[in-house]
């Protein structure tokens, strides 16, 4: 019986002309995203790739200098591009890519592509995700809004009903018409996707294929939490015009109006300070103590090195007691930078729970969150690679320093090394976080888009079994 | 009322409130095979919603309505397996063709496993004519679709058939070929509810007849003893003394 309605259904929308050609713009839009993600995720690797060696030839072969010198010289790190980044490019285009890692400093991101797009490129950047999250559930809507409302509507709900068929078995069928019409739609994305993922390098990421099978499970939760939901309001409108302007309304909330709110509302419970505020902020902070952390005295770092050496002067040292203190003021500064950077990232983590938690009024909300989850390219992981970057910043320092510390004295401006200290450091070896890592940091979203996808599908349930026949 | 013990569509004591009106009021109705039992009266005499009950598409108020013994309130699907209905406009999938449509109406009502060319002929039997079975149903007639309508009566093999206001809007010839159709069905045994306006074709395709007015069935007739011109002054006759009744207007 269901495959009969079914059936009919998949007829039904693919001889309608309306549905060719939406299906045809949203299809090509995808197909045109993913490419287009794909290519930038491709060039991307290549340019960080060449950036990457270029910086690490520049640091190789800087020639002979203080070690300290060498540590002010820095050297550039990469976010590497997973391989679903192609599919939904997240927060990288604000939070950018590279990391130049320095002395003394903890800096900000650069290749931020958003600070250089113009307001046209903005508007036309159109990802795969985007399309997915929007462009599908209107498609769906599209479709579905007239599946009951519209049969009763003609009549027709009636003769179908007294055939015997059940309401549920009717409202079955009908989902799956639909859904077979709309994977004919994707399939070809999911393929194009597929092949992408194979044929890409994966990236750091662990299981890029858990990732990707995950992240094709959450939108089809997704799609089928709007497919039921239309089905609801299909069969508890009146009027097929009532349930289109229901079901739009739901979209544009969804799609346009929550995540604005979102943005305003996790702002105003958990303010951020804009980027100038924080770099002054860190520079106060770094130029006086702040309470609990204290600035190194230099004379006092010489007093309790002379003591542990037992010595009367510097001089007499057998190490370096500048290196020691610089040493000390990069532990004061990772100190401050440990502050103001902890709070920043928690304040930033606490605006994304918002943002889960405003998703029981919009699954987009869940569903964007999971999305850049899964594709690496959420607020999280991009710490996750800032923490060890700036752990590799610190380790760099400290073997710099401690390198001056060791091998010269205190006084001697002219210690120099050359090559084989630079080719020691060790390049950064980044690993990506784990599926598990991501899940388990998206639980709430997990939870919410759950509990869409139960709640949509029962209020099918009631909806249709209490649907009047007109 | 005349009791049939072996009635396959049967109204006892059926009515029907929506709000504070009473749609039908205590309808007692047997129907046996091979009968076609006519309802004749004016708009919101609550023919429509008999039929709506027997289909249990609305619960009644009181009473009970039955098919093949089995009550239509606690024996949904059964119920239904054992009608077929066709309404006034018989509404069909645009994008699909008279055949297509027969074939998922047939297949919903239990016979999807007949096949095309045993469909084309029901649809051929029905009145339709070969070369259009496989066009769209978006250039067919009213005729046209209430024939489709026919056909998955027919194909349904339906023990009772329910019609409401089936040749309202045919011309003449669509509503004789129906006639002839109905015909045909009562002899293979089939019980025959239908709901119309038309006296004649009530006279000429019923064996009986009854009148209904404010929910109420105010008479009912063997349409063997009675003429048209008969059937057409009673009916008048009830019309007229309702009006009176309710003070000069119907």
């Amino acid at each position: 019986m269901i495959r009969h309605i079914a059936r009919k259904e998949f007829t039904d929308v693919m001889r309608d002309g309306r549905f060719r050609w939406s299906s045809i713009l949203v299809g090509a839009l995808l197909l045109v995203s993913l490419a287009h993600g794909w290519d930038q995720t491709r060039k991307a690797r290549q340019e960080h790739a060449a950036a990457q060696a270029t910086a690490r030839e520049h640091w190789d072969t800087q020639g002979e200098k203080n070690p300290h010198s060498a540590a002010h010289y820095g050297i550039y790190a990469f976010k590497p591009r997973l391989a679903l980044s192609f599919v939904d490019e997240g927060v990288d285009p604000y939070t950018g890519t590279s990391v130049w890692l320095e002395a003394h400093r903890q800096n900000d991101f650069l290749l931020r592509p958003a600070q250089d797009a113009t307001a046209a490129q903005r508007i036309g950047a159109l990802t795969a995700a985007q399309v997915l999250q929007h462009l599908l559930p209107l498609l769906i809507i599209l479709l579905t809004f007239a599946a009951f409302a519209g049969e009763r509507e003609r009549g027709t709900l009636r003769q179908l009903l007294a055939t015997g068929v059940g309401r549920r078995e009717l409202a079955t069928g009908k989902a799956l018409g639909i859904a077979g019409a709309l994977s004919l739609l994707l399939a070809p994305a999911a393929l194009v996707g597929a092949a992408a993922l194979v044929v890409a390098n994966p990236g750091p990421a662990a299981s890029p294929l858990a990732r990707a099978a995950v992240l094709a499970g959450v939108y089809l939760a997704y799609f089928t939490a709007f497919l039921a939901l239309s089905l609801a309001v299909s069969a508890w409108a009146r009027s097929a015009r009532t349930a289109l302007v229901v079901l739009l309304t739901v979209w544009v909330v969804n799609g346009l109006v929550a995540p604005r709110v979102a943005v305003d509302l996790s702002k105003r419970l958990h303010p951020t300070p804009s980027a100038l505020e924080f770099a002054r902020t860190v520079e106060q902070e770094m130029a006086a103590s702040v309470e609990g952390i204290s600035r190194p005295d230099r004379d006092e770092s010489t007093r309790r090195l002379l003591a542990e050496y037992g010595v009367e002067s510097v001089e007499d040292l057998p190490i370096n007691a500048v290196g020691v203190y610089l040493q000390e003021s990069e532990e004061f500064g990772n100190r401050i930078f440990d502050r103001n950077y902890g709070a920043l990232w928690d304040a930033f983590e606490r605006q994304g729970v918002v943002h889960e938690t405003l998703a029981v009024a919009a699954p987009l909300l869940a569903v964007r969150t999971l999305s850049m989850g899964l594709a690496g390219t959420d607020v999280e992981q991009h710490r996750h690679f800032a923490s060890a970057a700036e752990t590799y910043r610190r380790d760099l320092m400290r073997r710099m320093n401690g390198d001056m510390t060791e091998n010269s004295l205190t006084g001697d401006f002219t210690y120099t090394v050359g090559a084989e200290v630079w080719e020691a450091v060790p390049s950064l070896q980044y690993a990506a976080p784990t599926l598990g890592w991501v899940l388990g940091n998206r639980g709430l979203s997990l939870a919410v888009l759950g509990a869409w996808l139960v709640g949509a599908i029962l209020a099918a349930a009631v909806r249709v079994r209490r649907a009047e026949v007109g | 009322m005349t009791e049939s013990p072996t009635a396959l569509l049967e109204a006892r004591g059926l009515s029907k409130d929506y709000g504070d009106t009473r749609a039908l009021d205590s309808l007692d109705l047997a129907i046996a095979p091979g009968e076609v039992y006519c309802l004749l009266g004016p708009n919101g005499a609550g023919k429509t919603t008999t039929i709506n009950l027997f289909l249990g598409f609305v619960a009644p108020s009181a009473g009970r309505a039955l098919v093949a013994g089995l009550d239509v309130s606690t024996h949904d699907r059964e119920t239904k397996r054992l009608l077929a209905y066709i309404p006034e406009q018989v509404m069909l999938y645009r994008n699909l063709s008279g055949l297509e449509n027969l074939e998922y109406f047939a297949a919903l009502g239990g016979q999807g496993s007949l096949g095309r060319k045993r469909l084309t002929e029901i649809l051929v039997e029905a009145g339709l004519e070969r070369e259009t079975v496989g066009r769209r149903v978006s250039a067919y007639s009213k005729g046209m679709r209430q024939k489709v309508g026919i056909a998955i009566a027919i194909a349904k093999e339906a023990d009772a058939l329910l019609l409401d206001e089936p040749t309202s809007g045919l011309d003449p010839k669509a509503s004789n070929e129906f006639s002839a159709l109905v015909e045909r069905l009562r002899e293979r045994g089939v019980a025959v509810l239908m709901a119309t306006h038309d006296l004649f074709r009530a006279k000429d395709t019923g064996t009986r007849v009854g009148i209904m007015r404010y929910g109420r069935l105010v008479t009912e007739l063997s349409t063997a003893e009675i003429g048209h011109a008969d059937l057409e002054r009673i009916y008048l006759e009830h019309m007229q003394a309702d009006t009176q009744a309710n003070g000069g207007s119907p």
